[in-house]
């Protein structure tokens, strides 16, 4: 049973591992036509479109683990492309488009979630624990006990250790990637992640 | 730290959170049904160009410039550096090499090394008055006393 139970799981990991592969280099060739079309009057509306088929998903997963409701997940997604198309001007293609959508989800999450402090009059202390009830009260949720587990502890992170473990993670992005979407050095981005998994693991022994 | 790589180790990567069914197919739909109008975008008549600036213009010359500017102080970085200069060369004091190269300067100081004699030989067809002159102690008395007649 606990054997047939890790041939899954490495089944399960080895198919979302070879997912990430391709959804790279997938995304790296359409990103470079798509940045094209964006470009053309006739054609940008309708590469828009392809733009949210194809990054809506990682997009809302990264502001999901972010704000867990998956209602504010939503909004917070629909905010992020409204105003990828209001400014598409702006977007000159010095970085990938993809890295520019992930600044502006980011950026939406992480405003939602001051603006929820500032309405409800809470600490972040108060926030962190707020997101771990909601995590465990998810009816969404089908992982088992320690991937429950794992979100609690990540949701006590503070914001940017979050960030970072989030798509370091659960995303398996390059460091190199995280520090041209949230602009800070490989460095500090690797101290964030050691210091999220440190948390973590005191999380972990505690709960035991 | 091992503790917890051991724990993330054991946890899939998939953070088990869940979509209603169709969620992305319908999102993708509304979003794209919803999207304001942009005709500055849209429409290419509306696109007006930006005239090029001035800057604009000269951009690539200013940088060909740079370029050509960068490549000769290197060169002549390297040229600096890899000839060592010794201190005691001739080039290193260029006011003594054009003294040196002046043709009369080399006749009166250098080349025209007069001994004693000669200067006063010298001196006397120049119709110069040696008692004007202070005596140097090498020419003593006796010596003057055996000059040429014509110096007496």
């Amino acid at each position: 049973m606990h054997k047939q139970k890790k041939k899954r799981k490495f089944e399960l990991e080895s198919i979302f591992q070879l997912h990430l592969r391709l959804m790279a280099v997938i995304t790296t060739e359409e990103e470079t036509i798509l940045t094209d079309r964006l470009r053309q009057p006739a054609q940008c509306r309708e590469a828009f479109g392809e733009v949210v088929r194809l990054y809506s998903e990682p997009l809302y997963r990264q502001i999901r683990r972010m704000v867990q409701r998956h209602e504010d997940a939503d909004d917070l997604l629909q905010n992020t492309f409204i105003k990828a198309w209001g400014s598409l001007e702006n977007f000159r293609g010095e970085a990938r488009l993809s890295t520019w959508l992930y600044k502006i989800a980011v950026n939406e999450a992480i405003s939602f979630l001051d603006r929820e402090r500032r309405r409800q009059n809470i600490s972040i202390d108060d926030q962190q624990l707020q997101l771990s009830d909601i995590i465990a009260a998810d009816s969404d949720i089908d992982g088992d006990r320690l991937a429950l587990q794992l979100r609690q502890a990540v949701a006590k992170l503070p914001e940017k250790q979050r960030l970072v473990f989030n798509m370091k993670y659960y995303d398996d992005m390059k460091y190199e990637r995280i520090s041209e979407i949230l602009g800070t050095s490989v460095g500090a981005l690797k101290t964030s992640y050691h210091l999220a998994v440190k948390k973590i693991g005191q999380f972990f022994s505690e709960s035991d | 730290m091992k503790e917890s790589d051991d724990i993330l180790g054991r946890i899939n990567r998939n953070d088990g959170t869940t979509v209603p069914e169709g969620y992305f197919a319908d999102f993708a739909a509304r979003i794209t049904a919803s999207l304001p109008a942009r005709p500055e975008l849209e429409d290419a008549n509306n696109i007006v160009e930006m005239p090029r600036t001035t800057w604009q213009k000269i951009r690539p010359y200013a940088y060909m410039a740079a370029m050509f500017a960068g490549v000769w102080c290197m060169l002549k970085m390297f040229s600096l550096m890899s000839t060592p200069v010794d201190p005691l060369a001739i080039e290193s004091y260029p006011e003594l090499a054009d003294a040196l190269g002046d043709e009369q300067f080399m006749k009166q100081y250098v080349t025209d090394d007069l001994n004693q004699w000669e200067l006063l030989d010298e001196l006397a067809e120049d119709e110069f008055d040696l008692s004007d002159l202070p005596m140097p102690d090498s020419i003593d008395s006796e010596s003057i006393h055996n000059l040429p007649e014509n110096f007496q």
